[in-house]
C-alpha cells in the first residue's frame, strides 16, 4: 500500500505542475467566469441557462483534463525512463498501475473541485440563490469527477498499449459514445424494426460501454420540481458502478501491462 | 504476492459481470425515466436530434436561438421561425416560454391576406403542447396553453379544453385567475353542473384563504370574482330554466328557452371568380351578433369531417401542415337576418391550392349555440335547447364527449379516456354545398358561367332588394312566468359546496 | 557460496520489420561473484543495458534462464536488496534531492530522515538540499542517482554508465565512491565503454559484443602479457620496413621517427640492433602492461573480423578463451 500511496502523491505533484492541464484548467475557469455575462442572451430561465452552461464546461474541462493527464502518465514513465528506477524497487507493475490511476484521480479531484468552487461561487454572486439550492447545485461537480475517474480508468487501460495520440482519440470517442449510450440504447432497443438480434447485440454492447451518461444528473437540478423517489439509491449504485468498471479496467490494465516490455 | 494471470482473469470477468448486472439491471431505466431530458419527446427525435439534445451547451444555444427567433418574428419572417422553434425545444425542452411562444405562432401567426390564419397548422400546434407538457409536468403552464388552443382556436370540442384545463388545474402554480376559465369550458361542454362546482370549489378555497389573510388584497379580489361569477351563473340557470329541467319540472314554467326558436337557415354559394366565392344565407335572428362558421375544404380529405380537421392527429411534432390540402374556415356576421360574404382565395394559393387531392369541395355551414355568446345562449340555452331549425337543425354533428382519468397505456395517452356522453345531444345548424373543382376555378364548363349552389329552401328574392338598412328585431322573450314557479326549491338545488352560501 | 548473478543461455530476441528476428542478446553466461566489482563492457548496442534489464525484471528474456542472489530473476524479494542506477537516468523535475529520497525511500517502506540526510550527505548534495532537479547539474543528477540506489543497503548494485557524460572530477568523485562499496562489501555490476575508468576499479569484465560474450575472466590475467615501445630517431627507411616484419608489432614511420610497439615475448635486441646498425639513434625503450582499451579494441575487431560466421560459432570462441 505504501509504495502505491507514494506513487500516487508524486503523479499529483507532477500533474498540478503539467503547464498543459494548468493552461486547459485557466481557460476552464475563464470560461466559467464569462458564462453569468453570457445568460442576459436568454430571456427566462436566466438560472437554468447559467446552470446547464456552467456544467458543461465544467465536465468538458474536466473530460479533457482527464483525458490529457491520463493518457501521458505511462508513456512518460517509461520515455523519461523513471519507470525503471520504480520497478528496479520492490513495486510491482499493478502496484505502479494502481498508483498511477489514484494519482490521476486525486489530481482530477483537486482541479474539479476547484473549478466547482469557482462555479458555485460565480452563482452564488449572480443568482444569490438559498443555501439548499446552492447545495443542490454543488451536487453535479461530485458525480462528474465519478465520471472523470471512469475516464481515467479507460485513458490509462489504453495507455498500457497503445500510443498517446491513439488514446486520445480512442477515449475521447469512448467517452463520446458513453455520454449517449442510454439514449442510444433506448432508441435502438424501442426501435420495432430491429431484430431480436440486433436488439440484444445492442443491448450487450451498452452494457458492456461505459456508460458516462449515468453521471449526467443535472436535469432536475437545471429544471427544479422534478420528483424524484430513491434517488439515494441511484447514487449508491453509480458510485459502485464507477468503482466496479475501473476496478475491472485497472485490471484488465494490469494483465496487459505485465508482460508488456517497457 | 505477484497475483496470476488467472486470477486477474477472474477478478476481470467478475467485475464486468457486476458492473452489467448494475447498469443493465438498476442504473439505465433509472437515469432514463429521471434524468434523460430526451425523455418526454417519446421516441419521436430522430438520432441526430437526440444527439442534438444531449448537447451540453444546448440550454444556452437555444437561448442565443431564440433571441434570434425574435428578430425573425418582428421582421413577419414566420417561416424562419419554425425550424428555430423546433430546434429550440429540443435543445431546451424545459423552456415552457419557447413551447407557449411556438403553439401561440403556429396556431394564430399563419394568415392569408385577409388575416384567416391557416388552420392546417393547428395539429403542429397541439402537438407542440403535447410534447410541452409531458417534458414539463410538473407546471400548469402548457397543459393550459394546449387547453386553450382548444378553447379558443378551435372553438369546439369543448371535451378536449375540459381535459387539458383539468390537467392544468392540478398544477398548484396555476394562477387563480386562470383557474375560472374550467367553468367556462364545462358550460360550453354543456357540463353545467360541474361548471357551477368548479365555481364553488374555487369559492370554497378561495374563501377559505381569505379567512386565514385577511390582509391580502387581491385574495379578497378574487373572492369577489368568484361571488359574482357564481351569481351570474346561477341567475342564468334559473333563467334559462336549467334547473327547471335538472328537478323534472320545466314544464310548470315558460322559460326564453321553452320554445326552439327557427332560425329558418338557407343559404347559397356563387363563385364570381376563380378561387372567389360569395357565401349567402338567411338567420332569422337577431338583427346583429350572430356568426355562422362557414368552412371551404377538401371533400374526400380523410383528415377532415363535418366543418373540422383531426385537430388532434398529430402527436410527435411535425411543424409541417399538409400543404396540398385546402381548408379554410371563415364566418358569416349576421346582419338584418342576412349574411354576405365574399371570399377570396385566390391570392394565397399555398393556403388554398384546391389541388388534384379532391375533385370535390365542399363548403360547409356550422352553427353550434354552445359556441355562442352569453345573450344568444339566454335564449337558447346551453345546449340549444331554446333553438331550431325546420331544415338543417342536426344532432349526430357533434357527439358529446367527456375524458375520463383512465389508464395510461401506449406511447401517447396520458392517462385519458375517451367517453361518449349520455347526454342531449349537441343542437348544431349544419349543412354543406359541393363544388367541383371546374366550378371553383372556373375551368372547362364554368369559364364564363357563373357556378352557384344553393339550400332547396333559398329564397332569393330576400337578397334581389335591398334591405341593409331595415333593423328587423324579432322578439325571442317568452311570456311571464306561470303560476306554480317553486323560487326555494331553486335556491336549494343551486347549493353547492356544503356551508357555504353566496351572501 | 552462491554467486550474487548467474546467467545460463539468457537471451533476448526482438522482432523487427526491418530484420525479422534479432538476437539483441544471444546465450548469456555470466557469473558474478558476491563481493566483486563485475565491469560489463561492450561497444553501442552491444546488449548490456538489455541484459541488465532482463536481470530487473523489467524486460522479459526470450530464452535461457538467470539467477540474482540465488532466485529467479523477476522476484520481488530480492528487489529489495539491489538496485539499480539507469543509464541517463530522469528524476521527477520538481522534485528536491530530499523529495527523491523520500519517494524512493517510500516504495521501500522507508521514512528515516537521518539516513536520507546521511545520504545526501555521503554523494556530498547536502548543500543543495532545496535545489529541485531541474536545477541540477548532470553530476548531480547522476548523484542523487546513486544516493537513491543505497536507500535500501543494497548487496547488489547495477550501475549503467554511471559516469556518461560526466566531468574527469566528476569521475573520481563517482570511482570513489564505486569502490567504497566494494569496501563495504556489496556486488556491484557496472556497464560501460569509459575503459579507464573500468580498468581502475573493477575485478573482473566481461566483454559483450553484437549480443555475445565475447571474453570474460579477471582482470589480471586478461591484461597479463605485457608490451614493449621502443621509440628511434634518424632511422632509414629500409630498416623501417625491416622492422616492419617483426610478428605481432605495430610500427609507425614517419620523417625518420620510428615507434614500435611490440609483444614481450618477442625479442627487443634484434630490433634494437637493426636500427643501431644505421646510426639510428633510440630515444627511448619502455615495457609496458597492456591496457584494457586494447584488450577491447583487439577483442571486438577479432570479433567483427569473425562476423560472417555463424553466430553459434562465434559464441563458442568467445567461450573458449
Ligand atoms: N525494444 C527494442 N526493440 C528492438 N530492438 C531493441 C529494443 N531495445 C533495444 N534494442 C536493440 O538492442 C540492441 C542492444 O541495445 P542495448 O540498449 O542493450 O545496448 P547497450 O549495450 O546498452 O548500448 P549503449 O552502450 O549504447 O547503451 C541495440 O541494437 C538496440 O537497437
Ligand atoms: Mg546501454
Amino acid at each position: 500500500m505504501r509504495p502505491i500511496m507514494a506513487i500516487a502523491t508524486t503523479t499529483v505533484g507532477e500533474a498540478i505542475r503539467r503547464r498543459v492541464l494548468l493552461i486547459i484548467l485557466f481557460i476552464g475557469v475563464l470560461l466559467l467566469s464569462i458564462i453569468p455575462s453570457l445568460s442576459v442572451l436568454t430571456a427566462r430561465s436566466e438560472q437554468s441557462t447559467m446552470i446547464s452552461t456552467m456544467y458543461a464546461v465544467l465536465r468538458g474541462t474536466s473530460a479533457l483534463i482527464a483525458i490529457i493527464l491520463t493518457i501521458y502518465m505511462i508513456p512518460n514513465e517509461i520515455e523519461r525512463r523513471t519507470i525503471y528506477t520504480i520497478l528496479s524497487k520492490p513495486v510491482m507493475r499493478w502496484q505502479f498501475l494502481v498508483g498511477k490511476f489514484m494519482g490521476a484521480v486525486l489530481a482530477l479531484g483537486l482541479m474539479i473541485v476547484l473549478m466547482s468552487s469557482v462555479m458555485v461561487l460565480l452563482f452564488y454572486i449572480f443568482q444569490q440563490p438559498s443555501p439548499e439550492r446552492l447545495l443542490e447545485v454543488a451536487r453535479q461537480p461530485f458525480f462528474y469527477f465519478l465520471e472523470m475517474m471512469l475516464l481515467a480508468a479507460v485513458c490509462i487501460f489504453f495507455s498500457t498499449f497503445t500510443t498517446p495520440l491513439v488514446n486520445f482519440f480512442l477515449s475521447i470517442g469512448i467517452w463520446g459514445v458513453g455520454t449517449v449510450l442510454s439514449p442510444l440504447y433506448s432508441s435502438i432497443a424501442s426501435n420495432s424494426g430491429a431484430s431480436p438480434i440486433m436488439q440484444s447485440v445492442a443491448k450487450f454492447v451498452t452494457g458492456a460501454m461505459p456508460a458516462f451518461s449515468n453521471y449526467d444528473v443535472k436535469n432536475p437540478i437545471i429544471n427544479p420540481g422534478q420528483v424524484i423517489e430513491n434517488e439515494q439509491k441511484y447514487f449508491i449504485y453509480i458510485v459502485l458502478y464507477a468503482i466496479l468498471y475501473s476496478a475491472g479496467l485497472l485490471v484488465a490494465g494490469m494483465v496487459i501491462f505485465d508482460k508488456r516490455e517497457v | 504476492m505477484r497475483p496470476t494471470k488467472s486470477k486477474l482473469l477472474g477478478i476481470l470477468a467478475a467485475t464486468f459481470v457486476g458492473q452489467m448486472a448494475l447498469q443493465v439491471g438498476a442504473i439505465q431505466d433509472f437515469w432514463k425515466k429521471n434524468y434523460w431530458s430526451g425523455q418526454g419527446f417519446a421516441e419521436s427525435l430522430s438520432p441526430d436530434q437526440t444527439l442534438l439534445q444531449l448537447f451540453g451547451f444546448r440550454e444556452f444555444l437555444a437561448g442565443i436561438l431564440w433571441v434570434r427567433a425574435d428578430s425573425f418574428f418582428d421582421e413577419g419572417n414566420y417561416d424562419a421561425v419554425l425550424p428555430i422553434i423546433r430546434l429550440c425545444t429540443i435543445l431546451d425542452p424545459k423552456q415552457i416560454d419557447i413551447y407557449a411562444t411556438g403553439m401561440w405562432h403556429i396556431a394564430y401567426n399563419f394568415t392569408d391576406e385577409e388575416q384567416r390564419s391557416d388552420r392546417r397548422y393547428i395539429p403542429s400546434a397541439l402537438a407542440l403542447g403535447k410534447e410541452g407538457s409531458r417534458q414539463n409536468p410538473n407546471t400548469y403552464e402548457l397543459f393550459f396553453e394546449t387547453g386553450w388552443i382548444w378553447y379558443h382556436k378551435i372553438d369546439d370540442d369543448y371535451h378536449q379544453s375540459i381535459k387539458w384545463f383539468r390537467q392544468a388545474q392540478e398544477r398548484e402554480d396555476m394562477l387563480p385567475a386562470r383557474r375560472n376559465l374550467l367553468a367556462n369550458a364545462f358550460q360550453r361542454n354543456n357540463q353545467v353542473r360541474e361548471g357551477l362546482e368548479h365555481y364553488w370549489k374555487l369559492y370554497a378555497e378561495t374563501a377559505a384563504d381569505y379567512e386565514k389573510q385577511k390582509d391580502i388584497y387581491q385574495l379578497f379580489q378574487q373572492k369577489e370574482t368568484l361571488e359574482q361569477n357564481l351569481d351570474t351563473m346561477i341567475v342564468r340557470m334559473v333563467q334559462r330554466g336549467w334547473l327547471a329541467q335538472e328537478r323534472g319540472d320545466a314544464s310548470q314554467t315558460v322559460y326564453d328557452t321553452t320554445e326552439p326558436f327557427d332560425v329558418g337557415f338557407t343559404a347559397r354559394v356563387i363563385v364570381d371568380e376563380p378561387k372567389v366565392i360569395r357565401v349567402q344565407g338567411t338567420w332569422n335572428v337577431l338583427p346583429v351578433g350572430t356568426r355562422i362558421r362557414i368552412i371551404v375544404r377538401d371533400a374526400d380529405n380523410p383528415n377532415f369531417t363535418l366543418a373540422a380537421m383531426d385537430w388532434d392527429g398529430q402527436n410527435e411534432v411535425v411543424l409541417d401542415p399538409e400543404r396540398d390540402a385546402t381548408y379554410l374556415q371563415d364566418q358569416g356576421f349576421v346582419k338584418n337576418r342576412r349574411f354576405n360574404k365574399r371570399i377570396d382565395m385566390s391570392k394565397d394559393p399555398t393556403m388554398y391550392p384546391f389541388s388534384r387531392k379532391s375533385e370535390n369541395f365542399l363548403v360547409e355551414f356550422y352553427y353550434n349555440p354552445r359556441s355562442a355568446s352569453l345573450h344568444v345562449q339566454d335564449k337558447f340555452g346551453w345546449n340549444g335547447e331554446g333553438m331550431t331549425d325546420k331544415a338543417f337543425l342536426r344532432t349526430d354533428v357533434r357527439k358529446d364527449y367527456e375524458w375520463v382519468p383512465g389508464e395510461k397505456n401506449g406511447k401517447y395517452t396520458d392517462g385519458w379516456k375517451l367517453q361518449e356522453r349520455q347526454t342531449p345531444p349537441a343542437r348544431i345548424v349544419y349543412t354543406s354545398l359541393k363544388l367541383s373543382r371546374d366550378q371553383i376555378l372556373r375551368k372547362g364548363d364554368w369559364i364564363d358561367k357563373t357556378p352557384i349552389v344553393q339550400t332547396s329552401n333559398f329564397d332569393a328574392s330576400r337578397f334581389s332588394v335591398t334591405t341593409e338598412d331595415i333593423i328587423d328585431v324579432p322578439t325571442l322573450r317568452s311570456s311571464a312566468p306561470r303560476p306554480g314557479a317553486n323560487p326555494e326549491k331553486e335556491q336549494e338545488a343551486i347549493q353547492g359546496a356544503p356551508g357555504t352560501t353566496p351572501r | 557460496m552462491a554467486a550474487a548473478i548467474e546467467t545460463r543461455k539468457l537471451t533476448k530476441t526482438y522482432k523487427s520489420r526491418l530484420h525479422g528476428l534479432i538476437n539483441v542478446v544471444q546465450d548469456l553466461d555470466l557469473t558474478v561473484e558476491e563481493g566483486e566489482i563485475f565491469g560489463f563492457l561492450g561497444p553501442n548496442g552491444a546488449g548490456k543495458t538489455t541484459t541488465i534489464k532482463m536481470l530487473l525484471g523489467i524486460i522479459y528474456p526470450t530464452g535461457g534462464e538467470g539467477f540474482v542472489l540465488g532466485k529467479e530473476i523477476g522476484d520481488m524479494d530480492v528487489h529489495r536488496i539491489i538496485s539499480y542506477l539507469p543509464e541517463r537516468p530522469y528524476y521527477y523535475e520538481h522534485m528536491t534531492g530530499l523529495e527523491i529520497l523520500r519517494f524512493y525511500g517510500a516504495l521501500f517502506g522507508i521514512k528515516d530522515e537521518a539516513l536520507f540526510n546521511q545520504l545526501l550527505e555521503r554523494v556530498n548534495l547536502a548543500a543543495d538540499k532545496s535545489k529541485t532537479i531541474s536545477q541540477f547539474s548532470k553530476g548531480m543528477q547522476q548523484r542523487i542517482g546513486l544516493a537513491q540506489s543505497l536507500l535500501n543497503d543494497p548487496k547488489l548494485l547495477f550501475l549503467d554508465e554511471p559516469t556518461g557524460g560526466l566531468d574527469p572530477i566528476a569521475h573520481i568523485e563517482i570511482r570513489d565512491l564505486i569502490l567504497n562499496f566494494r569496501d563495504e562489501g556489496r556486488t556491484v555490476f557496472i556497464s560501460s565503454h569509459e575503459l579507464s575508468e573500468v580498468e581502475r576499479i573493477c575485478d573482473r569484465v566481461a566483454i559483450i559484443n553484437k549480443g555475445i560474450i565475447v571474453r570474460q575472466g579477471k582482470l589480471d590475467d586478461l591484461l597479463s602479457g605485457g608490451r614493449i615501445e621502443i621509440i628511434a630517431d634518424d632511422v632509414s627507411k629500409e630498416i623501417a620496413d625491416q622492422v616492419k616484419g617483426t610478428t605481432d608489432a605495430t610500427v609507425s614511420f614517419h620523417d625518420g621517427r620510428l615507434i614500435v610497439d611490440m609483444s614481450d615475448e618477442q625479442d627487443p635486441n634484434s630490433v634494437v640492433d637493426s636500427i643501431r646498425s644505421t646510426k639510428g639513434r633510440i630515444i627511448s625503450l619502455t615495457p609496458r602492461r597492456k591496457r584494457l582499451e586494447d584488450l577491447f579494441i583487439e577483442t571486438v575487431r577479432d570479433d567483427d573480423a569473425s562476423k560472417k560466421k555463424p553466430a553459434a560459432v562465434a559464441a563458442e570462441v568467445g567461450g573458449a578463451q
